[in-house]
């Protein structure tokens, strides 16, 4: 039996251990979401529908009746009323609710362990971006042909909308929600996050906002673009409301998960672990997650002027009634550049990991890497209006802002030197997560010059509107960061999952990704150089081979995606099972078992060095200190043989 | 406790001297061929060159067509910037390249087994300088070429025709300034600079005279301006370049480029008076 | 040491995070910080609004009313009407940030009490007090709404003075549940000792919000 094992079976939990909570799941809040839905429903039906109201303020309605129900039945809330009860948790409460004693079904309830959190995040990407895959399909399908009649022209619109906001929530939580939350507090030497009660809602909260953004669908879709511009996103069909209300829950998970990073790594970092000695990957972490907090207000701020804007007929974007259309634009970009960040610098953070690890070298220039990552953010708030070049807003402003943007290009060029200067006459060892890394420069820096011809205030007078942008965002998005992400889920998957992942099967997964990026997304630059623009679902036949490339090359990202996929799932319950250290790499979640026990660490570590100290010192010294001290050589099982 | 920091202050300095004797020099050592500067430059030419061809030849190619000195001008950008990009992204693939074929261990036949560690080099003070300075410089170009192009597309010319352009969900109408002529039909003659006034009666379109290489936004309640200068006889395309809902993809229309008489004689055809149309020609800014 | 004598010795370490009142106080402390980061984004954003459509006065319609230069109405003789709308009276909207400031205050005070150790007789009325003022600010507020001498579809102004109500309104309402708790803790005894941090944090809360409401409340009357 492993020492978990052990633990878990030693733990006795009194009877009433949980109190509510032993009875809230996932199939509660289902339940709960939707009755209080249709109470939602009800109110607005029949309350608040005045003849002015129209059905927008029903749907609206609904929705946040759904979302605080879904909640509610969950137990997100239980804590707030015993806080207010004065009824405290008791320490087998947080026993039970760090999920102890509950096997398989701690993962479909509230549960506060990181690792818990982690995988849920997990699963919760791959379900997300199945979806907007699966859209993306469809939409390439569609564009077969230039006058193709499968789709309508609502629905499609309707599905370029929503693939689009679903996978830029994805994007935003595929590396922060499965690794911030599952390997970041093993990185620094804690115990779980500064909250973990906050952590369980940022999940919960996240799943909660999914249901209406695709429920849109059946009520007309959204037609204005994930970006939902006003007036015209005023005037849409009432599935923009759903739209409107999976951003604002959206937006408050992420707030949530961005201070709990933030509070997790100022404050429990373990003995000798200084900011110095913090893993890059923690840096990328912690930097998005600020973004992330600055960014999102904004977001929910344009969101939720645009909620009133509909359902009760304010003006802040309706020129006839002393709005402007710029006014939401300006808002949104504030949020909007800022985000694409924060879906970087994690993904940049994890595969500088996987550079190092698989070079056996230590991080080149690692203020200089914490320095980029820093610059990228400070000069992602001062970018936003190079979106709004050709809106006609303050045209004196087009200058200063191509500045900012294309200032952005020193600390990322500072980003791409440590990555290959970490590479640097290393002894590569060529495994999976290392594909990946290779992939990511190689799609990084076509995405990145491509950025460099948009924010060219001329030329972006051709390309604004054009698939070019979008061929653009997702070199840098898809090809860059949710590669980046892939070679995380590679990299930390024999810690997460406790078996190796299948290499064979991943590597003929990563040769049809890479092969089907570079198909995909020249095509769709072929498409903007050409003159077609974007979101439309039939074209002049003069594009018609450039989307027809681009349509080849997105079946066959589907299917290395799937293969992927597959190979996750088959090792998952099928593979070779892993020791703590597969990669014999120096970092703290590497010198824990694998699986990681409750507390992540039997004993609590004592740092000395930070984790790049290969050829500094003996191959297997790690970040621990140097003479491990009897309970941890068990840590590290020297003594009962090695694991 | 600070005799053991400075013991351990020694132990790095005699690693560090240790590593600077192990690793290669970039340089120097052995015959040319062998140089890791070598291998990296002749990847970095490779790379240079392809991206310069693709840049001399491929956006020519592929650009629908200019009809202005402004699409002129974007096309030219396109060229430059594809250009400049190429060594940069030359040096990065060059360097990662290189590295891979170079120092590829395959963790002595079982794939299980890490190689051992690497040259513990945890930076090169004199490669981030240069790294940092070449980036500067680029952007500091980067920023003339825009800067440079913004200015000089934005003086107003003397004979410059001034017409309105509304958009309104899903169809472009123009209206020919003082001859008081509407028309769904955008004709311009060839060689004058044209001041399109646009805006919009409903949502946010996205005026695009696609060969004409500007664009710019037709806001409800505002009016938004751009001026091209078309060079070429021959028709051209108006995209609308922002989703404005149901119909958009359909928002579109052919434009042309005509010689002067012929736009005289099409404004008369539409009923503007002789008078009107001289106004309009003849109207200096 | 054997593998079971390590896990019972995790055992009696771990389970419920065992840390001192001081780090959970540091540790909420940051948090709440960073989240009043957020909200001041928010509320920046709500006065970059306010500023911007005013300024702009699109169409002429920040004070705008049904008759505008797009709907023109005509009177009897058939002369066009162009009044604006009348503005809110700023009586009702500085006594509620009145209101909800006291709120703050006597929730400050109940922390001063509590950290000088004093019993929960001197922290229960005050906190008491300070749940009636909040609700009071919010019955105030939802009060203002039926006596506006505009609705939400008059225009810029009119619009944008709704908004920071309803603003008012999420954010009051999250001084309640705070307020609440700490008057109910308090009656229990569970404000005593160390816990004083947790009405440090209401008032750290608590005066946050009134000062931006306050802010709010200034630029919606005087700002118009």
């Amino acid at each position: 039996m492993t020492s978990t094992e052990v633990y878990l079976e030693n733990t006795v939990l009194g009877p009433k251990a949980g109190g509510l909570y032993r009875h809230q799941n996932f199939a509660t809040g289902l339940i709960s979401g939707v009755v209080l839905g249709f109470v939602g429903w009800v109110i607005g039906q029949e309350l608040l529908q005045g003849s002015n109201w129209g059905s927008d303020m029903t749907v609206t309605v609904t929705c946040v009746g759904w979302v605080l129900g879904f909640l509610l039945g969950m137990g997100a809330f239980n804590a707030v009323g015993r806080w207010i009860l004065g009824r405290d948790e008791d320490h087998e409460d947080q026993l039970y609710g760090a999920g102890v004693g509950q096997g398989w079904t701690r993962y479909f309830k509230f549960c506060t362990d990181h690792k818990v959190v982690g995988i849920q995040y997990l699963v919760l990407v791959m379900t997300l971006f199945g979806a907007g895959g699966a859209m993306a399909m469809m939409i390439r399908t569609q564009l077969l042909s230039p006058h193709m009649n499968w789709l309508s022209p609502q629905s499609y619109n309707a599905l370029v909308s929503i693939h689009g906001m679903v996978m830029i929530i994805a994007t935003i939580i595929m590396v922060s929600g499965p690794f911030a939350n599952f390997i970041m507090p093993i990185m620094i030497g804690a115990k779980d996050m500064a909250f973990p009660r906050l952590n369980a809602l940022s999940f919960w909260t996240v799943v909660a906002a999914v249901p209406p953004i695709l429920g849109s669908f059946f009520v007309g879709g959204v037609d204005s673009g994930w970006t939902t511009y006003a007036p015209l996103s005023v005037q849409s069909f009432p599935g923009q409301d759903m739209f409107a209300i999976t951003i604002c829950t959206f937006v408050v998970s992420v707030t949530v998960a961005g201070i709990n990073t933030l509070v997790t790594v100022i404050t429990m970092r373990a003995k000798g672990m200084t900011m110095g000695r913090l893993p890059i990957f923690v840096w990328g972490s912690i930097i998005a997650g600020g973004l992330g907090l600055y960014a999102m207000p904004a977001f929910l701020m344009a969101q939720s002027a645009l909620i009133t804007d509909r359902v009760v007929g304010t003006s802040m974007y309706a020129p006839a009634q002393g709005g402007a259309g710029w006014l939401y634009e300006n808002c949104f970009w504030i949020m909007g550049h800022p985000e694409v960040y924060v879906i970087l610098l994690p993904a940049a953070g994890a595969l500088i990991e996987i550079a190092s690890t698989f070079s056996r070298k230590p991080v080149f220039s690692y203020k200089a890497m914490v320095g980029a990552m820093l610059g990228i953010a400070g000069l992602a708030i001062m970018v936003w209006a190079h979106h709004m070049f050709t809106t006609g807003w303050a045209p004196t402003l087009a200058n200063p802002f191509m500045l900012t943007t294309e200032l952005i290009s020193i600390p990322t060029g500072v980003l791409f030197l440590c990555m290959v200067g970490t590479i640097w006459r290393g002894n590569i060892w060529a495994r999976l997560p290392m594909y990946f890394l290779y992939l990511f420069l190689w799609n990084f820096i076509i995405g990145g010059v491509t950025g460099i011809y948009l924010s060219d205030v001329p030329a972006d007078q051709y390309f604004h509107g054009n698939m070019f942008v979008t061929a653009h965002f997702h070199f840098t998005l898809l090809g860059g960061a949710m590669i980046g992400a892939a070679g995380a889920v590679c990299y930390w998957f024999p810690k997460v999952s406790g078996r190796m992942l299948n290499e064979r099967v991943g590597k003929w997964a990563f040769w049809l990704i890479a092969i089907g990026i570079q198909v995909t997304y020249y095509g769709q630059f072929l498409e903007g150089f050409e003159g077609m623009p974007r979101r439309v679902v039939n074209y002049n036949p003069l594009f018609q081979p450039a989307n027809v490339m681009s349509t080849m090359g997105a079946y066959t990202l589907m299917a290395g995606w799937l293969i992927l996929l597959y190979a996750i799932i088959h090792s998952w319950r099928n593979g070779v099972v892993a020791g703590p250290n597969p990669w014999h790499a120096k970092s703290l979640e590497w010198q824990t078992e694998t699986p990681v026990p409750l507390e992540n660490f039997l004993v609590d570590p004592v740092v000395t060095r930070d984790p790049y100290g290969y050829g500094e010192e003996a191959p297997d010294a790690t970040q621990l200190t140097p003479e491990p001290v009897g309970a941890a050589n068990v840590l590290l099982g020297n003594e009962e043989g090695v694991l | 406790m600070s005799s053991e920091h400075h013991e351990e202050e020694e132990f790095h300095a005699d690693k560090r001297e240790q590593i600077a004797e192990q690793v290669e020099p970039f340089f120097e050592g052995g015959p040319i061929w062998k140089r890791p500067f070598f291998g990296v430059f002749i990847i970095w030419v490779v790379m240079t060159v392809i991206g310069v061809l693709i840049g001399l030849f491929v956006p020519v190619h592929v650009l629908d067509g200019s009809s202005s000195s402004q699409q002129d001008s974007v096309k030219l950008t396109i060229i430059v910037f594809t250009i400049v990009a190429a060594p940069v992204s030359g040096i990065v693939y060059g360097i990662a390249a290189y590295s891979l074929f170079k120092w590829n261990k395959r963790g002595s036949g079982k794939l299980d087994t890490p190689p051992e560690d690497g040259p513990a080099l945890r930076g090169h003070g004199p490669a981030t300088v240069i790294w940092l300075s070449v980036s500067i410089v680029l952007v500091v170009f980067l920023l003339f070429w825009g800067m440079m192009v913004l200015s000089s597309e934005g003086t107003p010319e003397g004979n410059a025709i001034r017409m309105q352009v509304v958009g309104q969900q899903w169809v472009w109408t123009f209206h020919y300034g003082s001859t008081d002529i509407t028309s769904t039909q955008l004709v311009l003659p060839i060689n004058r600079q044209v001041e399109f006034e646009v805006s919009s009666k409903d949502v946010t379109h996205g005026f695009w005279p696609v060969q004409l290489g500007v664009q710019v936004d037709a806001n409800p309640g505002f009016t938004t301006t751009i001026a091209a200068s078309p060079n070429k006889l021959g028709k051209f395309d108006v995209r609308c370049s922002q989703l404005c809902g149901l119909e958009h993809a359909y928002m579109q229309t052919t434009g042309r480029v005509v010689t002067e008489k012929q736009f005289v004689h099409w404004l008369a055809q539409k009923g503007a008076s002789k008078q009107a149309i001289m106004n309009f020609t003849t109207d200096a800014k | 040491m054997s593998t079971t004598e390590i896990s019972e010795a995790g055992q009696h370490e771990g389970g419920g995070h065992h840390e001192s009142p001081r780090e959970r106080h540091k540790k909420e402390h940051m948090a709440l910080w960073l989240f009043i980061g957020g909200d001041a984004v928010f509320f920046a954003l709500e006065i970059f609004f306010w500023f911007y459509l005013r300024t702009l006065n699109v169409n002429g319609m920040w004070l705008g009313s049904a008759c505008s230069k797009l709907n023109p109405c005509t009177d009897g003789l058939g002369n066009p009407i162009t009044s604006p709308i009348a503005k809110a009276s700023g009586i009702y909207t500085l006594a509620i940030a009145g209101l909800i400031i006291v709120s703050a205050l006597f929730i400050w005070q109940a922390e001063i009490q509590a950290r000088s150790g004093a019993h929960r007789k001197a922290t229960t009325p005050l906190l008491g007090l300070a749940v009636l003022f909040c609700l009071a600010a919010i019955g105030l507020q939802i009060y203002q709404f039926q006596v506006l001498p505009f609705t939400t579809i008059d225009g810029a102004y009119a619009s944008l003075f709704e908004f920071f109500m309803g603003s008012n309104l999420a954010h009051f309402l999250l001084v309640l549940v705070v307020a609440t708790g700490l008057f109910n803790r308090s009656r229990i005894g569970k404000l005593e000792h160390s816990n004083w941090y947790q009405a440090h944090l209401g008032r750290l809360w608590a005066v946050w919000v009134a000062a931006s409401a306050t802010v709010l409340a200034l630029i919606a009357t005087f700002l118009a």
